[in-house]
């Protein structure tokens, strides 16, 4: 028996290694997750389209996941591990990232990178779909797919390594706080997308002669509604994600200070009822309920590690109330198309829960100033102009070569039979040009 | 040889070509092109979609 016994540094060893694997197991499983996220997305924006572009909106979803994947791997990370002070790089902090290195790849030693990589990956790909979704049924697929790639790759990173990381400025500087990433992935996605629909300009039919907003209801109502409940799904991997596993120690934010999962289970089922309910009461409709609950829970992300729960269901409650008005507002006063609420459930969600966290804080940080209102208000402004300005500029480049929008004769036609060689519903209403071939198959363009 | 090794002893990087820096900078490379490429065909086949819908 003596002979079997393990030494100290064995035993020591086999633990650490425990732990190590217990980590990718968990990252793992939230990736995974998050992939849930896409499917509900899917499912919202094609639901959201009327028929005649149901399977357009979903390719240009579906190519924003995939375009997002390698280009993440080519510049997204290393974005991430070297811009964490501004815009001048730190080269050895990159090195980590850079694509063609040891890291970047199958690496026995390193149980870490890949894993961290793809759960960023989902968080990219998020915003990605966050921005897809208001543009819809007008925008061309390849300046969809560029915009998609700044975004995703670009854009929201480099907010994360900013407010997201360690060592960010935001909270080495400010003392900015945002558990949730309610900054970086929900205000970057949600004023990208109001920077770009602004240049992209409303679906046609969408404004009466005289201004009057006309709702263009999509074709399935249902879909959507279940697509809005498997984003909430998949935003419990994404969540998990936001979280750092500690071997033989505590869970703590990625701000390096300690929290629970515990914790992060209160707050999120309490701001996620808050905003189905606060969504409920000022709208009565099931899309704007799961939108609600949604911006509910983005309304409480940045300090879902803090709140006492019942202030998370108050946050949420205020979310999913004040989410359709900003939408109703933004389409009646300035005339803008917002397919499906983006901006106001991300972009305005996501504001109120940094600022609110500002307003309910004066938590000690570990690598900066005390989180206060001025710290969370003024990081607040910099993930705003970070999504806005390149998305407005971008699309304004696009707009200005006339390669941002689909020509009107194609919207109107529909892009299903423009451009996607395949019918959503074949034997319901036709959606393609005759059949005047003898061979029984649709004609498509 | 794709393998980097020869052994698993001390193995770290066991990626293909992971002990040829060259030829994984030119994978790499060749995925930037490909990546990039595919746009450029969406954005051709956008406009070949588009011939029979111009005003």
């Amino acid at each position: 028996m003596t002979e079997m016994a393990l030494t100290p540094e064995q035993l020591q060893a086999m633990i650490e290694m425990s732990g190590t694997i217990n980590m990718e197991v968990f990252y793992w499983w939230c990736t995974g997750l998050m992939v849930i996220i896409h499917a509900g997305f899917l499912a919202y924006e094609m639901g959201a389209s009327r028929l005649k572009n149901a399977l357009a909106s979903g390719v240009k979803n579906i190519l924003a996941f995939a375009f997002i994947i390698p280009t993440f791997f080519f510049f997204g990370w290393w974005i991430y591990l070297a811009m964490y002070g501004g815009f001048i790089p730190d080269f050895e902090a990159g090195a980590g990232g850079v694509p063609w290195l040891s890291a970047m790849g199958p690496n026995i030693m390193d149980n870490g990178t890949g894993i961290f990589w793809g759960a960023f990956v989902l968080f990219a790909a998020t915003t990605a779909s966050i921005f897809s979704g208001a543009v819809i049924e007008r925008i061309r697929m390849s300046s969809f797919i560029i915009l998609a790639i700044v975004l995703g790759s670009g854009v929201w990173i480099l907010g994360a390594s900013w407010g997201w990381h360690g060592d960010g400025w935001l909270t080495t500087k400010w003392g900015f706080h945002d558990f949730g990433a309610a900054g970086c992935v929900h205000m970057v996605a949600g004023f990208f997308a109001l920077g770009v629909i602004i240049n992209l300009g409303p679906r046609i039919g969408r404004f009466a002669a005289d201004g009057t907003p006309i709702v263009i209801k999509g074709h399935s109502a249902p879909m959507s509604i279940i697509g809005l409940m498997l984003i909430i799904v998949g935003f419990f991997g994404f969540l998990g994600g936001c979280i750092i596993y500690n071997t033989g120690a505590q869970w703590t934010t990625i701000f390096g200070t300690p929290t629970t999962l515990s914790a992060v289970s209160f707050n999120t089922l309490m701001a996620f009822s808050g905003g189905i309910i606060g969504a409920y009461f000022i709208t009565r409709q099931p899309f704007w309920m799961m939108s609600g609950a949604l911006a509910g829970i983005f309304s409480a992300a940045p300090g879902l590690d803090l709140y006492y729960p019942p202030l998370a269901f108050l946050l949420g409650i205020i979310g999913g109330v004040v989410t359709p008005l900003a939408d109703k507002f933004i389409t009646s006063k300035f005339k803008l198309d917002d397919a499906v609420g983006a901006f106001s459930v991300h972009g305005v969600g996501g504001l109120i829960g940094v600022v609110s966290l500002g307003i309910f804080s004066g938590y000690p940080n570990v690598n900066g100033p005390d989180v206060s209102f001025f710290g969370q208000l003024a990081s607040a402004g910099v993930m705003a102009a970070l999504g806005f300005i390149p998305g407005y500029v971008l699309s304004l480049i696009m707009a200005k070569f006339g390669v941002l929008r689909v020509p009107p004769k194609a919207e109107i036609a529909g892009l299903d039979l423009v451009e996607v060689p395949l019918e959503a519903y074949p034997e319901a209403v036709p959606a393609s040009k005759p059949d005047n071939s003898g061979t029984g198959a649709a004609v498509t363009a | 040889m794709a393998s980097p090794i020869t052994t698993w002893e001390g193995a770290e990087a066991v990626f293909t070509f992971a002990d040829k820096p060259a030829v994984v900078f030119g994978i790499f490379v060749l995925s930037v092109i490909v990546t990039v490429g595919v746009i450029i065909s969406t954005y051709k086949h956008e406009n070949h979609s588009y011939i029979d819908y111009q005003e």
